[in-house]
């Protein structure tokens, strides 16, 4: 596979509040976010990073986009290790791997029309004036918001929820990137225009040949989008494979607890209980061994002992789980 | 039919500097004694409005303007606010959408739990005492989490918190606005589990405005389904959500995700709800629906197409020929 960007045993901790004991003992305790995640996602490809709030997945993708510094492993972009790049290095980095925002309602600033929120990223990245328009043109062409006059000269507060999005991701487009990372891109919308919305991200990724990454908590949402999915529990990556046999075959508990979970719009759907107990641990106290062992309800001696790697277990497919 | 509460005709306004928004415009639904009945659509349909109208917690802009809505005998709309301050809690509670504004962030739980038992419900201490733990088992919390505050509970926590301060003085209605919305989806499923045996062992009535048909298909047993302020379309989940008869039903369905559905693409309804200042007249959803035809520039009304099953469309009866082309994405693209 043709990696265009890739982020090797990538980890971020974050210093924790600390109580006093902790300053009496002199200890420091760190939150790790993101605790050693590694994926790829090649040229045309569209990977889903999937998990509950306080699963990194977020913060993995600020770490991707070079927001954030990790505190160690690399990101690496066509091939180039961007870990260490910094200031204006980072420029031609920043134009190529692009951000879609989640909510389209802030994302914009609400006193330039469209035409400027476009021209702005392309007048950072020094893109000559007598250019632009024509970039604008073909932004707005690929997103399907047709004709670009009946938008571009009006403001945020004129447009629909699903215009806004397309807009945001007519303005992530219109520095030609080569890689889009998507962070909950249609949580903000209505049901009945987030499939357009996402129709119009797979159609931009096949005619590009992006990479793209979507963040989502909605494993559904996912399963129509990317291809590959990898499920993220504690800041970890637990299971990864093609979303379709993930969907079908978990093989990590967690990850059947959550198609479980998964809401579907039909009747009749007497799925049991829950193969999961209680809530998220508190993530300064993770149990020792497995991470999940005590919220699994297959956890034997080992998993206390013993956290289990991420291990390939079939062709393309991959889980940390002893029983996997 | 044995209703517990009774919605007819009812219309709530927002008064604007460019005149009045009609947010619910002539909603008319039953809510019988023990069922959860989910109210559905999209934002700005008019279902979050809906719901806080029947609770009467509305902002000062807006008011009903017209309709009734009759609960264990009593019109709501036309109670006095005395009268109305009797119903809630005893007869009717209200959660909001996030836990963190039904409670107080400055005192402890079991202290605001206390606060509803003993001075609005009329129980001593000791009495208190018990049911506060009686009602934190209930929701499946541990009681001596009373002495928490709200800030070291999780989401899920909160919500069944919530809930568990709801249900403080036995009411026999619940109105939950998105409750499950902010959620994670495991936690999410664990407070439908929650409500759903709530409802079996308390023989509570629900009203679960939300925004998910996965939501009502999981949780409900009747569903009213909203568009910009009218309700279109309501019977039990199985006929609405399994034979949808409006056309706006049966986008909702093909739009939405489904972890399970063969193959497949999510069919987008294109376009945008009207604007509710000055709506159009005719069926408001003719500018999106791809069997719109002359006759839709009339207001269909909400009509018993089916035993016990309701719909405000023209072509209703066309219904399981209409079906079959709104799954194709070519059918809403134009």
């Amino acid at each position: 596979m043709g990696q265009l960007i890739a982020a090797n045993d990538l980890v971020k901790a974050f210093p924790a509040s600390r109580r006093m004991a902790d300053v009496l003992r002199g200890h420091r305790p760190v939150l790790r976010a993101v605790n050693g995640v590694s994926l790829a996602v090649g040229a045309g490809q569209a990977l889903g990073i999937v998990g509950e709030s306080g699963c990194g997945k977020t913060t993995t993708a600020r770490l991707l986009l070079r927001l954030e510094e990790p505190t160690s492993g690399s990101v690496v972009f066509e091939g180039q290790d961007v870990t260490a790049l910094r200031g204006a290095a980072l420029l031609p980095f920043r134009s190529r791997v692009q951000l879609v925002f989640q909510n389209p309602f802030d994302a914009l600033n609400p006193r330039f029309t469209i035409r400027r929120s476009l021209t702005e990223p392309l007048r950072n990245f020094g893109l000559p004036a007598q250019e632009r328009h024509a970039r604008i043109l073909e932004a707005m062409a690929r997103v399907r918001l047709d004709p670009p006059e009946a938008y571009l000269d009006r403001h945020p507060h004129e447009l629909s929820g699903g215009q806004l999005q397309r807009v945001v991701l007519a303005r992530a487009l219109v520095t030609h990137p080569r890689a889009i990372i998507a962070d909950e891109p249609v949580s903000m919308l209505d049901v009945s225009v987030r499939a357009g919305v996402l129709n119009v991200l797979r159609r931009a990724r096949d005619e590009l040949q992006l990479a793209a990454i979507y963040i989502s908590h909605d494993l559904a949402l996912i399963r129509y989008v990317c291809e590959e999915v990898a499920v993220m529990y504690l800041g970890r990556i637990v299971e990864s494979g093609p979303t379709a046999e993930v969907i079908a075959s978990a093989a990590h508990p967690y990850t059947r607890a959550l198609v479980a979970a998964v809401p579907v719009p039909r009747v009749d759907q007497d799925r049991g209980d829950l193969p999961i107990r209680g809530g998220l641990p508190d993530q300064l106290n993770q149990p020792s061994g497995c991470a999940f062992r005590d919220r699994c309800p297959l956890a034997f001696a080992r998993c206390t002992e013993e956290a289990p790697p991420l291990r390939a277990i079939a062709p393309g497919r991959h889980a940390a789980c002893h029983l996997a | 039919m044995d209703a517990l509460l009774s919605v007819r005709d009812l219309a709530v306004h927002y008064r604007t500097a460019a005149g009045p928004v009609r947010a619910v415009d002539g909603a008319s639904f039953d809510v019988p004694a023990r069922s959860i009945v989910g109210l559905v659509g999209e934002s700005g349909c008019g279902k979050s409005t809906l719901g806080r109208a029947l609770m009467g917690v509305m902002p000062r802009s807006a008011s009903i303007a017209a309709g009734s809505a009759v609960f264990e005998g009593r019109d709501l709309v036309t109670l006095s606010a005395a009268e109305r301050r009797k119903l809630l809690w005893r007869r009717m509670a209200f959660v909001p959408q996030t836990a963190m504004n039904a409670l107080d962030p400055v005192q402890r739980l079991g202290a605001q739990m206390m606060e509803v038992l003993v001075e609005r419900g009329g129980l001593s201490r000791p009495e208190a005492g018990t049911r506060a733990a009686e009602l934190f088992a209930l929701v499946g919390l541990d009681s001596g989490r009373l002495r928490d505050w709200p800030h070291q509970f999780s989401g899920g926590m909160r919500q069944r918190a919530s809930i568990a301060l709801a249900l403080a003085l036995n009411p026999a209605l619940l109105i939950a606005d998105e409750p499950v919305t902010a959620l994670d989806v495991i936690v999410q499923r664990q407070i439908l589990d929650v409500m759903r045996e709530l409802q079996a062992r308390l023989g509570l009535a629900m009203i679960l405005v939300t925004h998910d048909v996965a939501v009502v298909a999981y949780a409900c047993d009747r569903v009213v389904v909203m568009y910009a302020g009218r309700v279109v379309e309501s019977g039990p989940v199985r006929a609405v959500l399994e034979a949808p008869l409006h056309p706006y039903t049966m986008g909702l369905m093909n739009a939405f995700p489904d972890l399970e559905r063969a193959g497949g693409e999510l069919v987008p309804i294109e376009g945008a709800p009207p604007s509710l200042l000055n709506p159009p007249s005719g069926c408001r959803f003719a500018a999106r629906c791809p069997f719109a035809v002359a006759r839709c520039a009339e207001d269909p009304a909400l009509v018993e197409q089916a035993p016990d099953h309701h719909v405000a469309c023209w072509r209703a009866a066309e219904a399981p020929a209409l079906r079959p082309l709104a799954s194709e994405a070519a059918t809403w693209a134009s």
